[in-house]
């Protein structure tokens, strides 16, 4: 399957009164069509930022973003527009990104009324085939979103997505919200509409047993920057750098025959304004040396598709 | 004998419109220095429970209906306020979700701490003070940082002040609702660690109310699984990590996306949990069980022991059909 | 074929019949209010009271009749008569059509601009923002009456002239209003959400963030309807707003001031006015807040 998109060297800074934020710092990686790209990592690392620009949502500050083929890093505004047809973002918290004047049918044929996309009887067949599509039952057509639970509303949020039959949606966190078997129903419901309609999914999340279960491949982000990047089983078979492994060591296991390797991490992260010219994981790596606080390491292909960013990666692993 | 004992405790929230059921018939014990995790999602009644054991219910609209909760021998149901309020932060104490709002913003995190010290035990300022810094230091927070603000404090670090506190007078129970669920996994491991060597040093009782299992397989000794406002299975972490028997923790279980296994697609407990305004008679899970029978829509499963030590409520298991 | 279509229209007439109700579920709602309900009477019967006020009344507004001057309340004179003998009833229904005109009209243009200026500042901010903020500071620092007599002065006398007049000095009030509401309302992902689907500025504006916005208006507007019946008076008082003998509440409530101590139906009556006005336009506007909120169903 060809590419569907490639972002080369992307940056996003924010200029905030401390200093310019370092939101997203030099990243790259290219996504396959139908395949999902999970990016994981902790709150404040940039996830949601690196999202939100390749979607052209927000401004990047440096760096190329290629869809279809097609360099979109400098389009104009109504080149942008129509481009949202094409890439959509389903968002995290299913009661906040609703409108909760608009009922369910208002909500949903909404993008529709946007690009002024079908009238009168085909747009509300459209809008019924939607609510079919993400499981939502006809009679909630004029409920609003209020009289709803968490799961109804995030299929809201889905059928809103799909509504333009776009081709590549960022999931921002589409389950943190939810209960784990309404967590579940989600899931599964992203997958078939995946395999249904191919869909290509950048799928951000700080779960990690979720990310490993949905992605075909996973990038790990720390403070603004890709810290390894692999097809999904190998990253948790194999994971490379040091904040990966610290990262799969903290996540509780609901097996109690479960050994863990115990690292638990010290610290916490460090501050994403004004980086200084170093390793970011430094501060909290327990086999940082002079090398990594003075120079940023850079990103190597240590196996085949298995990006690392790290200086010691081989001897830390033994490779 | 077990130092928290609850039996039969019924919470309702009574409004004009109509009553919610919130906790039903919740039977729990807890024994000195272990740990009890309290499983189930979002108005399973968790919070309900908790907050009935320090006898925190608003009233109206919430009323405990019925029920004894003995802690140390004494049914807390008949204190008098005054010394339900003496209990409170003394011998029990409780962790909120949110270190967020759980901190006053224009206190310094050291005078916070001090205050409880102060008002609970029987000391000088000076003495609760210097409590307050020895605490501060237990949760791994430099005595320096004691005049500082909340503010200045991150999410982790704010939860580490609020464990200093809820710790600071040694209570023999800790209540801690969701401690880690507004917390990164690294934070979280930090956190999780620290609360089980701190519980181990004060010999202290936990009961950890999460909705994470993965949580509870590494820090409980005892598991209550809840649905709908009911205890539906409890047991040692053997019984229900390795022999669930009820179809709810089971469905939980297959909800979860695995780390080590490779499921195509999870196997989600269909359907909604119920309306606890309006529950369903019999068994309150049948309209999502997958081993649904006749006699579950209409008769209320016991909760029965079919293992020492290991208790479920479900018609189909107690008459041995599944 | 046939069939497919019978079905869509069978939609089409459940549609039609839900929408009906979504605006029957609003005014259910605001009749479900007892104290809303209370305000639609009390501002209905002012209404018609005002409007067909020839109907009600028995003499001309306007009509001095000196031998029957300070009347207490009879049958006669409802509400008594003023210093030149005036039956106070009339005097009060016919003036009420001025005030609340007036009141009316400025506190349409001042919401409307107010919501204009307000989420103009507080959707675009950065620059935008802080012009507008410091035009509408520099409206406020300018004491009200004053503003209001400057503004009545260049444009002269009669009701709408000085609807505008007032409703200047009310402007900042709701932009602020309006402002700090947007800005919130801005915050919410359902605007990005709309963003990320492809809405323009203007739809985002109308449709997402307007509708959240309008409750602090209503209340906001229906507050300052009182104090635009009194500027009113202000201005008539010195002069420049409705000139004698045309009634108007605020007018005739500055005339009895002199009587206040020996007749007091000429304080009574039109105060009374005025509160019953301010009053129930304010239970309405209450319950109007409530009635459109969705989320407020029972």
């Amino acid at each position: 399957m060809g590419e569907l998109v490639r972002v080369e060297h992307l940056k996003k800074y924010f200029n905030t009164p401390a200093g310019v934020l370092h939101a997203v710092d030099d990243i790259s990686f290219s996504i396959n069509k139908g395949e999902t790209l999970g990016v994981v990592g902790e709150s404040g690392c940039g996830k949601s930022t690196l999202g939100r620009t390749v979607l052209k949502l927000i401004d990047h500050t440096d760096g190329k973003i290629f869809f279809e083929g097609k360099d979109i890093t400098n389009i104009s505004k109504r080149e942008n527009h129509e481009l949202r047809k094409k890439m959509q973002l389903i968002f995290q918290d299913p009661y906040s990104s609703l409108n909760p004047r608009l009922c369910v049918y208002d909500l949903i044929a909404d993008p529709l009324k946007t690009f002024h996309i079908l009238k009168g009887e085909e747009r509300q067949k459209r809008v019924f085939q939607l609510m079919d599509e993400v499981g939502l039952s006809k009679r909630f057509t004029y409920s609003y979103p209020h009289e709803l639970d968490g799961g109804r509303r995030q299929r809201i949020g889905i059928a809103r997505a799909l509504a333009l039959k776009p081709k590549f949606i960022v999931c921002d966190e589409p389950v943190s919200a939810l209960d784990v078997s309404i967590q579940a129903q989600i899931l599964n419901l992203l997958q078939d509409l995946q395999k249904q309609l191919g869909f290509t999914y950048i799928f951000v999340t700080h779960d990690l047993s979720v990310v490993r279960h949905i992605s075909t491949d996973i990038l790990v982000m720390y403070i603004g920057v890709m810290v390894e990047k692999s097809p999904a089983k190998e990253l948790f078979e194999r994971p490379l750098h040091p904040y990966t492994k610290g990262l799969l060591s903290a996540i509780p296991i609901p097996n109690i025959h479960h050994k863990k390797k115990e690292i638990v991490m010290a610290g916490e992260l460090t501050s994403p304004i004004n980086p200084k010219q170093e390793c970011r994981f430094a501060a909290r790596c327990p086999f940082a040396t002079d090398l990594c606080r003075t120079q940023v390491p850079t990103v190597s292909e240590v196996f085949p598709n298995h990006f690392v960013s790290c200086h010691h990666v081989r001897e830390i692993n033994g490779i | 004998m077990s130092l928290l004992d609850i039996k039969g405790l019924t919470i309702h929230y009574i409004t004009h419109q109509n009553t919610v059921r919130a906790v039903n018939d919740v039977d729990l014990s807890i024994d000195t220095g272990k740990t009890l995790g309290l499983v189930g999602e979002t108005g399973a009644g968790k919070t309900t429970t908790a907050l009935g054991i320090l006898r925190l219910i608003q009233t109206p609209p919430g009323k405990i209906v019925s029920g004894e909760i003995l802690f140390d021998g004494k049914d807390l149901l008949k204190e008098s306020e005054h010394n339900i309020r003496m209990i409170r932060g003394n011998d029990i104490s409780m962790i909120f979700q949110d270190p967020m709002t759980a901190l006053n913003p224009i206190m310094r995190v050291g005078d916070q701490i001090a205050e409880v010290v102060y008002l609970h035990g029987d000391c000088t300022k000076e003495e609760a003070k210097e409590r307050s810094l020895h605490m501060l230091e237990t949760v791994g927070i430099r005595a320096e940082r004691s005049t500082e603000f909340p503010h200045q404090f991150s999410g982790g670090m704010k939860q580490r002040v609020v464990i200093a506190m809820a710790l600071a007078c040694k209570p023999k129970l800790l209540i801690a609702d969701e401690p880690t669920t507004a917390l990164d996994v690294t934070i979280q491991a930090q956190v999780l660690k620290m609360i089980n060597e701190l519980k181990a040093v004060y010999n202290t009782s936990m009961l950890l109310i999460t909705h994470d299992l993965g949580i509870v397989a590494e820090t409980c000794d005892e598991v209550a699984i809840m649905y709908a406002g009911q205890i539906v299975e409890y047991g040692n972490l053997e019984h229900i990590f390795d022999n669930p028997k009820h179809p709810y923790t089971i469905g939980l279980f297959k909800s979860l996306p695995s780390l080590d296994k490779d499921v195509e697609r999870l196997s989600p407990i269909k359907g909604l949990m119920p309306d606890p305004a309006n529950l369903p008679t019999g068994c309150k899970f049948h309209t999502r069980c997958d081993h649904v029978c006749e006699d579950c829509k209409a008769i209320e499963p016991a909760y029965q022991e079919i293992e020492p030590g290991h208790f479920v409520r479900c018609l189909r298991v107690e008459r041995g059909e599944i | 074929m046939r069939r497919k279509k019978e079905t869509a229209n069978i939609e089409n007439m459940e549609m039609a019949t839900r929408r009906r109700g979504q605006w029957r579920d609003i005014l259910g709602r605001l009749f479900r209010n007892k104290l809303g309900t209370l305000g639609v009477i009390i501002v209905v019967v002012l209404l018609i009271l005002i409007v067909f006020a020839g109907v009600f009344t028995k003499y001309d507004y306007s009509a001095q009749d000196f031998g029957s001057r300070f009347l207490l309340p009879s049958l006669e004179h409802p509400m008594g008569t003023d210093n030149f003998g005036r039956d106070l009833w009339s005097r009060l229904l016919y003036g009420g059509r001025i005030s609340l005109l007036v009141a009316v009209v400025a506190v349409i243009i001042a919401t409307g601009l107010g919501i204009v200026f307000g989420s103009i500042a507080g959707y675009f901010g950065g620059k935008t923002d802080l012009i507008i903020t410091r035009l509408m500071d520099i409206l406020m620092a300018i004491p009200a009456l004053l503003l209001a007599i400057a503004i009545s002065s260049a444009l002269g006398s009669g009701p709408i002239k000085t609807a505008i007049a007032i409703s200047i000095s009310s402007i900042p009030h709701a932009a602020r209003i309006m402002r700090s509401t947007v800005m919130s309302v801005k915050g919410n992902e359902f605007v990005e959400a709309a963003q990320a689907t492809g809405s323009g500025n203007t739809r985002i504006i109308f449709k997402h963030i307007l509708p959240n916005t309008i409750a602090p208006l209503i209340v906001n507007a229906t507050l300052q309807l009182g104090g635009c019946i009194m500027s009113i008076s202000g201005l008539s008082f010195i002069g420049l707003g409705v000139q004698p003998p045309t009634p108007e509440w605020g007018s005739i409530l500055a005339a009895g001031r002199a009587y206040i101590r020996d007749f007091w139906p000429i304080i009574v009556f039109p105060s009374l006015f005025i509160v019953l006005t301010v009053f129930g336009f304010n239970l309405f506007g209450d319950a109007l807040r409530d009635a459109l909120d969705p989320r407020l169903k029972d």
